[in-house]
């Protein structure tokens, strides 16, 4: 499914987000410029300066992600500036990156004369959108003398836009894109892949510009996610996935878009043609992979089918159909562009040769046995006599750096690469992730990363099964403890000593011995 | 040694230096090593004892495992070795390995003397040469192979190390005695002699004197540190003799077990052991080794030929402390083992009869063989090894895995060979292929690979299919290549990417 990786927005944002700490002279130098620049104007005192002021509310986030190594800790706290666009209803809108692991967000106005502390209604980490709203205090004078946007229709190619930015001092500054292409990119969670906007538009440092708002006609037409300042592309997410998003909020309960639930490779190789017996007049997607309980399976899909046409679309070799507004545009926003779940899509198939029709309904696909996003969710763990269990997740492996993938221990890089092959009687992989000296775990110190099968006779499906299977010990009082592999396969552990060791590593300050 | 191999390797490899010289690095050694040495003030060797420690030149081809049609890359380097019999010179494995020419200089004398190998151990690295016409060696002094220096002790290491022609002799004394990482094959650890005697490449394969005897053979360097050089000690250098009393080297044999320290208290209890008691938990029987059936997992080995195993794994020999293998180490294929265990809470003794066991040369570095290879329509085969994980990029999770678990897994009963498709050379019968290359080939036309020659067989069949399907491991979309463009496709790609031998299936 994976289409192209986006640049990281964090790498990308940097510049921006680094003007916070420019000094005043050189954003004079700038300003003093600013005339002769032709895309970046700032915006006389007057009445589109004041609109813009009026909407746009600066969002100050204390972001604090939890340690993959030692998981009761949270790592040291991050500042994050960004802008938001008011809606109405006292709802700001801006990326989930400003929102995901965040211990504390606050709102500002453009003058930085009031401030408000918020919290999150709705949250995509796929999509990468947040919705804002005020926790408490004065609601009313907050909001007292601002403007909500409304909400813009989608653009073209060729389109100009505006992207809005506040200087330090509140004044505005309005940069001039025009979109240039249209594509599906992964802005912020790995691997999820959205209707983006490229435009071509040269922006300044501002404060506050993690991520801003793109507005056009006076309405918001979407959130800047990247900006590329080698190439001066702005990223924007585009008005379809915020619509779709903000009307899934709209109830109070977000569900999040929808997928299929399947991996596909193209079909552009003759040879591979030839021997999937496709005719030169069709093109075709070939699946790989069907995620267990997903959509495409429920509807009977399998791997090896070739994907034709959904909903009645061409899909061509390389998986781009023709959309009426955009042109060229990648399959997968056919099903995460603006369709919901429980809605029908229409799959027409060839499986040996032989045309098929399948109907999926669609789906929020179930959590994977490695989990991907957790964002916002603290790692699950358990402490026992020195012993660290944990749950894997994908944020664990991605902890061992820029080169993971090969620095991640192996075994729990398989799991995550081939997990069909772990998945029986398991929810998700519980694995020791280290070893606490104590008197309790002499002689273990350098066992780590060993897949967890069974804990006193029990199978061990998730973390909360080993709680529950280190409860009771076996009757000559040793927890016996079995690995997937070894060696060795299996270690033993003192009951007695272990709790005795368990209360001792609460008093030297572990705030908890576990979390389910 | 196997069995340790692959959780202590990286740390140690690329820290170890071997010190044969080759001409690329000698300039830059050479002049560091202007600095005045400590020489020995007052050689205890007469003159002529010099004469028995020779200068070898060797012209090496080193085989290409990227491209394995390539006739490999031609090069050379001096090393040293040493008269230990009539017309037996003793040196280093690494100093001869691949090599075409080997050339041996007496001290003092210009005269160059072909020679050849005898017998070649790559696992401890050494060798034993023999020159084609030993009359002008007639006369010189034998060295004798001496015992094991004490820590501290002075020794005198000679040889033809970089920085001038002639001989060298720098002194030091012993610093260490240890179980270490022979980084020649990378995949064996034996004891290994430190000394803080200034050694250098060159120094490769001379003699570690002491009291005119020879302590050691000179063979490896630590880059990181200094004054570190590392000698072979002598009950590597007897067994290596020893061994080829046959008139073959049969390698190093292994007990093929994983043993897990009896340090834990709940550990103990479960086995019934108390604090002091001796053994060690086999944690791990390498499938088909030599104590498959032998021993079993959960035993606990307490003695090895009457040798009493501690918690950790040592037992004392000559009054130190040593790894348990030490007395495996010192045995050779064929030879039989008491083993002392408890086993189910009962004390038993078994027999183990060593034996070499090769799949375990999956982790060795191999020398001196061309490597096997076999291509088609553009498609380069090659089987995993230790050679082929360095000379590509290797980072496909299952082929990792199936490498690090080659053994323990017992995969090698099933598949002699891991096969990778290395490379896809282009040709418009391969275009559109991606994601394929470094991954290992499971299955062509639904028949799973067992090794090279099978894969071979499996593409090269009598009368071809319509399609040759060929299945990569993790990747669900196979490679498909037309039954009848193969074979057009095989000649275009071997004509044009100069592959005079398309195949090459035995070293």
């Amino acid at each position: 499914m994976k289409l192209k990786d986006s640049f990281s927005p964090f790498l990308i944002a940097l510049p921006l987000a680094l003007s916070s700490c420019c000094d005043k002279q050189s954003c004079q130098a700038e300003k003093g410029s600013g005339g002769a620049s032709q895309e970046t104007t700032l915006v006389a005192d007057g009445s589109d300066a004041l609109t813009i002021r009026q909407s746009l509310v600066r969002i100050n986030s204390t972001i604090q992600v939890w340690s993959a190594s030692q998981p009761w800790d949270k790592s040291a706290p991050k500042k994050r500036r960004a802008l938001g666009a008011l809606l109405s209803g006292n709802r700001v809108i801006t990326t989930a990156e400003m929102a995901a692991d965040a211990t504390y967000i606050e709102l500002e106005n453009a003058d930085n004369t009031r401030i408000i502390p918020a919290r999150v209604t709705a949250i995509d980490y796929e999509a990468n959108l947040a919705l804002l709203e005020p926790d408490n205090g004065d609601i009313d004078s907050f909001f007292e003398d601002l403007v909500p946007l409304s909400l813009g229709s989608s653009a073209k190619i060729g389109d100009r836009v505006d992207v809005w930015q506040l200087e330090d001092n509140g004044m505005p500054i309005v940069t001039d894109a025009v979109i240039q292409s249209v594509d599906i990119v992964s802005s912020f969670a790995n691997g999820h892949f959205f209707l983006t906007y490229e435009a071509k538009g040269s922006m300044q440092s501002a404060s506050n510009s993690f991520t801003v708002p793109v507005v056009r006609n006076g309405e918001l037409l979407g959130l800047l996610s990247s900006y590329d300042a080698k190439d001066q592309i702005i990223d924007i997410i585009a008005p379809e996935i915020i619509h779709a998003f903000i009307s899934d909020s709209a109830d109070g309960e977000y569900i999040g878009f929808p997928s299929l639930g399947i991996a596909i490779t193209s079909t552009v190789d003759p040879n591979f043609r030839d021997w999937l017996k496709l005719s030169d007049d069709v093109g075709g997607l070939y699946v790989t992979k069907i995620r267990k309980g997903s959509a495409a399976q429920k509807a009977g899909l399998e791997k090896g089918d070739v994907i034709i046409e959904i909903n009645t679309k061409a899909i061509g070799r390389r998986g781009y159909y023709s959309d009426e507004q955009y042109g060229r545009l990648y399959w997968s926003h056919l099903i995460r562009g603006s369709l919901k779940q429980g809605d029908k899509v229409e799959l027409t198939i060839l499986r040996a040769g032989e045309q098929k029709t399948l109907t999926a309904t669609l789906d929020r696909p179930e959590e994977p046995l490695v989990a991907r996003d957790t964002y916002d969710q603290p790692p699950l763990y358990l402490i026992k006599g020195g012993l660290i269990f944990q749950e894997l997740t994908a944020y664990y492996l991605k902890a061992f750096g820029k080169d993971w993938q090969s620095k991640a221990p192996l075994n729990l890089l398989d799991i995550m690469m081939t997990p069909e092959d772990y998945e029986e009687g398991r929810n998700k992989i519980v694995f020791l992730s280290a070893v606490i000296p104590t008197p309790a775990t002499t002689g273990y110190e350098r066992l780590r990363n060993f897949i967890i099968n069974k804990v006193n006779g029990q199978t061990i499906a998730d973390i909360s099964s080993l709680i529950k299977a280190f409860e009771q010990a076996g009757p000559d009082g040793l927890h016996t403890i079995e690995f997937a592999e070894g060696p060795p396969r299996t270690i033993y552990l003192d009951a007695k000593i272990a709790d005795v060791v368990d209360t001792e590593l609460l008093k030297r300050g572990i705030p908890a011995l576990s979390r389910e | 040694m196997f069995k340790s191999l692959p959780r202590f390797l990286p740390i140690k490899l690329a820290s170890l230096l071997l010190l044969f010289m080759h001409p690329a690095i000698a300039e830059p050694l050479a002049i560091s090593s202007l600095a005045p040495l400590e020489t020995s003030a007052n050689a205890s060797l007469p003159e002529k004892t010099y004469s028995s420690i020779v200068r070898i030149e060797v012209a090496t081809q080193v085989p290409n495992y990227n491209e394995p049609w390539k006739a490999g890359r031609f090069s050379g380097g001096i090393g040293t070795g040493f008269l230990i019999g009539p017309n037996l010179f003793l040196t280093n494995a690494h100093v001869v390995s691949n090599a075409r020419r080997l050339l041996i200089t007496m001290h003092g004398e210009a005269r160059k003397h072909p020679a050849k190998i005898v017998h070649i151990a790559h696992d401890c690295d050494l060798a034993l040469l023999e020159v084609d016409d030993f009359t002008p060696f007639m006369g010189l002094h034998h060295f004798q192979i001496g015992g094991v220096p004490k820590l501290e002790s002075q020794v005198r290491v000679i040889g033809y190390p970089v920085g001038g022609n002639r001989i060298s002799v720098t002194r030091g004394v012993v610093s260490r005695i240890d179980f270490n990482t022979y980084s020649h094959s990378r995949s064996d650890q034996h004891l290994v002699v430190q000394i803080d005697a200034a050694i250098n490449p060159g120094n490769s394969g001379g003699p570690v004197l002491q009291d005119g005897k020879v302590v050691g053979v000179a063979f490896q360097g630590l880059r990181s540190a200094d004054n570190t050089g590392y000698m072979i000690p002598t009950p590597v250098v007897r067994r290596f003799l020893t061994d080829i009393e046959d008139g073959r080297y049969d390698k190093y044999v292994d007990l093929g077990i994983s043993d897990f320290p009896m340090f834990n208290p709940a550990m103990q209890k479960k086995f019934g052991l108390t604090p002091t008691s001796p053994g060690v938990l086999v944690a791990a029987v390498t499938p088909d080794g030599p104590c498959d059936g032998v021993l079993q997992k959960d035993d606990i080995l307490t003695a090895i030929n009457n040798n009493a195993v501690d918690a950790a794994g040592n037992i004392l020999i000559d009054g130190e402390k040593v790894n348990m293998n030490e007395i495996v180490e010192r045995k050779f294929s064929g030879d039989q083992v008491n083993l002392s265990i408890i086993r189910d809470g009962k004390s038993m003794d078994v027999m183990c009869t060593l034996k070499p066991f090769p799949p375990s040369q999956m982790y060795a570095v191999q020398y001196d063989v061309k490597p096997r290879y076999t291509t088609f329509a553009g498609l380069v085969l090659q089987p995993l090894d230790r050679n082929l994980y360095s000379a590509h990029n290797l980072t496909n999770t299952r082929v990792r895995r199936l490498f690090t678990h080659y053994l323990d897994e017992g995969i090698f009963k099933e598949r002699k060979d891991i096969v990778i498709l290395t490379r896809v050379l282009s040709d418009p019968v391969n275009t559109h292929l991606s994601g394929h290359v470094g991954t290992a080939i499971e299955s062509i036309n639904g028949e799973n690979v067992s090794s090279l020659e099978h894969a071979h067989q499996l593409l090269h069949p009598e009368k071809s299919p319509d399609f040759f399907v060929i299945k990569c491991e993790g990747v669900e979309r196979p490679i498909v290549i037309p039954g009848d463009k193969a074979e057009a496709a095989s000649q275009r790609t071997q004509s044009s990417y100069g592959i005079t031998t398309p195949a090459n299936l035995s070293n």
